[in-house]
């Protein structure tokens, strides 16, 4: 055994460390959560286009696609430290591409992988539906295959990042008539392609999350991704690097309110010394001490040259949940003026409390609710029957 | 970083795995939980001749210069199965307590009849107060000529009736603010005229004891360590012997499971198994990660023990998280055996028990959070 990062790894890590302490402006900061934190905005692009020359995108991908051969390990460590500093999230770099890397021909790969890993292009997710949320089996919109191309039609809903993003890497039904299962494709779509409309759908954390229609949009056929009517199994591939989550935001926010505690006086004495604050911090930092070894648990089966099973969900479920106890308990915390905005006066930790109580209601619905990460748990991880 | 075992620590698990289906199958735990001295003399000398008694002791005391990380595989095998008996306070607390403290001299007199399975040890340290804190100490250890004169009573003394040797924790000096020094350890025979010990009757059925002291002459070269410097010895001690009480728990979280898991496949309501209803699967994927969660706090305090890392913090975290997460694994798997899981003749209630003293013992949860604060600089 071994619970530290390898010297290379940790080489590697400082001098992340220090690109993003140098690189990181407020300015980025601002239009980054403006946009939910998505890669996409002006400033982001900029700042990945530089962060990626260093092949630190996806260190774990060979160097013919634009990686370094590198420990997944190394890839989850520098995923979790960006998240510490700023949460971008990468949907074509750390979700789609890994799933083409696996499954793709070698001609998506060539097209896709090394722009992806430049940071250059990037992806919003196109799964749900209105009808289709934790079942996406029950997918619905259309893809006729005619000549050439296929014919979309249809409607995706909650597909976050529509609207800064290049590409829709999109789940659609190519046999209707197949079984559940067997009737779906991936498709990468330009989302600029005519026939395409994005609708913003406001959230109760200030940003935007859109709805898409479809509406007679011709898909050239080479943007299919692996095999026709094969795509749900990518579509669960794809979830599973999305719920390998990195939690180096809410672990920032926690140690800031550890801060506030030791800033903040109360009664003649630091909130830090009262028993019960004590032991509400310890408890959260012990559950972030788990949390990271599951996390970490990950990269080292993917270093095994395994493929990781329940221990996905189990680590989306964790981290999940104690962002929610981590945004409560600074809630609780500060009291009164968690309350107060991000503006207001008298506000304490610029707002930042708040905003994460009302952000993280989500982190247990999106990626695969809770209740489904419990049920993949018992199904395939414990062999439970499914009836 | 890596999650698993090496080959030989994978072997040594196997090993006892296949030792104690055979010697410690749960009627023998039952039988221990009712006998007066709690342990069988025959398995222990074989335990011995497995070399399990100084797996953590340098070979020049005859032991078998282990790892720290050695004996976590070892420990969750015996959670696995229950085990009660003196293995823990012996190899665990006593001998962690003497290769920690002792000098030479008194490590070869020690280690290498405990190696052998001769000896057997114990560590008196809590008293009236029933904390782990150092304020809790006051039996008192006063100098006359060239002994020591000990007065004073410990409580909760593990396996106390069956020991040869003690590791006392007295009060040698002036109480400080924090009440670090002043603290004082002796090994001390338990022949010893002076000494009474009276059996506490456990919840668990493991054997514990109140130990009197009165007058008990202990000669300056059982002084183990550094006059009034004791408690650091202890504090790492409690640190360490915590982490080895949650590789226990590992094992005892797995046998649960195993229990809970597969009934949950067999048995039939409705017509089906009542594994298929989701709030069973939900009480299940729970368990489960409470044991990946608790497997890896441990791992991770136990490879720091073993690779000489400071490991204060991830011990206390590993057995806050350990101690809660235990308990409520135990408490879903009855949740998902119903009626069954109350009987007596059904194991899991062995590991309810286990659970629970696993969890009070070497400071609870709240104990250890309050540890971990410290170590944040809250
Ligand atoms: C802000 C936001 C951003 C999102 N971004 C994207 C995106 O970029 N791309 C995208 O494709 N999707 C996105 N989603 C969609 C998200 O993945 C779904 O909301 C999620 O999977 C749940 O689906 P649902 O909302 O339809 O809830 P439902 O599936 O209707 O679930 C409702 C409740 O029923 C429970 N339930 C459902 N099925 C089961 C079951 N089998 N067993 C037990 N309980 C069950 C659920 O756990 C939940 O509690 C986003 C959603 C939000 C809110």
């Amino acid at each position: 055994m071994d619970f530290e990062f390898a010297p290379q790894e940790q080489a590697v890590l400082k001098e992340v460390r220090a690109f993003l302490k140098s690189e990181i402006t407020p300015e980025l900061k601002a239009e980054s959560l403006a946009i939910g934190y998505c890669y996409g905005g002006e400033l982001g692009r900029k700042f990945v286009h530089k962060f990626a020359a260093n092949r630190w995108l996806v260190p774990n991908w060979p160097e013919k696609y634009g990686g370094m051969g590198a420990s997944a390990m190394l890839t989850f460590a520098i995923k979790e430290e960006l998240a510490y500093t700023m949460p971008l999230i990468f949907v074509a770099a750390h979700m789609a591409g890994p799933t083409i890397l696996h499954f793709g021909s070698e001609e998506i790969k060539k097209e896709w992988l090394l722009p992806i890993a430049r940071g250059e292009v990037e992806f919003a997710l196109g799964y749900t539906e209105p009808w289709a949320g934790s079942d996406l089996s029950a997918l619905k919109i259309d893809a006729v295959g005619q000549g050439d191309h296929f014919l979309l039609n249809g409607q995706k809903t909650f597909n976050t990042h529509t609207h800064v993003a290049d590409y829709h890497w999109l789940a659609t039904i190519t046999d209707p008539d197949a079984k559940r299962y067997q009737n779906m494709s991936m498709m990468i779509v330009d989302l600029k392609t005519p026939g395409i409309t994005i609708r913003p759908m406001i959230t109760m954390a200030g940003w935007q999350t859109n709805e898409v229609f479809y509406d007679n949009v011709k898909v050239p056929k080479e943007c299919l991704v692996g095999d026709l009517n094969q795509g749900f199994y990518y579509l669960m591939a794809a979830l599973d690097y999305e719920r390998m989550f990195p939690l180096g935001h809410y672990r920032r926010l926690f140690d800031e309110i550890v801060q506030y505690t030791r800033d903040t006086q109360v009664n003649g004495q630091p909130l830090s010394r009262d028993p019960l604050i004590r032991q509400k911090m310890a408890q959260l930092s012990i559950e972030l001490e788990a949390n990271k070894l599951i996390f970490f648990r990950l990269a080292h089966i993917i270093d095994k040259g395994k493929i990781p099973n329940y221990e996905t969900s189990m680590q989306k479920l964790f981290a999940t949940e104690l962002a929610q106890k981590i945004a409560n308990t600074g809630m609780d915390v500060l009291g009164l003026y968690a309350q107060l905005k991000k503006g207001s006066q008298h506000a304490a930790l610029q707002g930042q409390i708040e905003h994460h109580y009302r952000w993280s209601v989500v982190e247990t619905i999106y990626a695969g609710t809770s209740e489904i990460q419990r049920n993949i748990m018992a199904l395939r991880g414990l062999k439970l029957p499914s009836k | 970083m890596d999650y698993e075992f090496s080959k030989t620590q994978k072997i040594l698990k196997d090993e006892a795995h296949r030792f104690l289906a055979k010697e410690c199958p749960s009627d023998v735990v039952r039988e221990m939980a009712e006998d007066e001295i709690g342990y069988s003399r025959d398995m222990w000398q074989k335990m011995a001749e497995l070399d399990w008694m100084g797996i953590m002791v340098p070979e020049q005391y005859d032991g078998m210069g282990g790892s720290f990380l050695d004996m976590t595989a070892l420990l969750s095998e015996m959670g696995y199965h229950c085990m009660q008996g003196p293995y823990f306070a012996t190899v665990v607390m006593g001998g962690l307590c003497i290769l920690e403290a002792a000098n030479d001299t008194q490590k070869a007199d020690i280690l290498p009849p405990v190696c052998r399975g001769e000896r057997l040890l114990s560590v008196a340290w809590v008293e009236s107060d029933g904390t782990y804190n150092p304020e809790g100490i006051s039996m008192t250890a006063e100098l006359q000529g060239d002994e020591y004169l000990l007065n004073g009573t410990k409580l909760f003394v593990p396996y106390a009736h069956v020991a040869d040797r003690l590791v006392c924790a007295t009060r040698t000096g002036q109480r400080t603010d924090d009440n670090h020094s002043g603290i004082t350890l002796f090994v001390v025979n338990t022949r010893q005229p002076g000494i009474s010990i009276e059996p506490l009757i456990t919840m668990a059925g493991d054997k514990q004891s109140a130990v009197n002291f009165k007058n008990v002459r202990v000669s300056k070269d059982n002084l183990l360590g550094q006059l009034d410097q004791g408690w650091g010895v202890l504090k790492k001690v409690l640190l360490m012997a915590a982490v080895a009480k949650c590789a226990e728990m590992i094992g005892g979280a797995q046998k649960a499971m195993d229990m809970a898991v597969p009934y949950a496949k067999g048995r039939e309501q409705f017509g089906r198994p009542v594994g298929a209803f989701q709030a069973v699967q939900h009480h299940c994927a729970n368990m489960l990660t409470y044991s990946d969660t608790l497997k890896f706090m441990a791992y991770q305090a136990a490879w720091r023990i073993s690779e000489r890392l400071p490991f204060e913090k991830e011990a206390s975290m590993c057995k806050a998280w350990g101690s809660d997460a235990y308990r409520r694994l135990v408490a879903l798997a009855h949740q998902v055996v119903g009626g069954m899981g109350f009987m007596e003749e059904y194991d899991l209630q062995l590991y309810f028990k286990h659970a629970k003293a696993a969890e009070q013992v070497l400071g609870d949860a709240d104990f250890h959070r309050e540890l971990v604060a410290q170590e944040m600089q809250m």
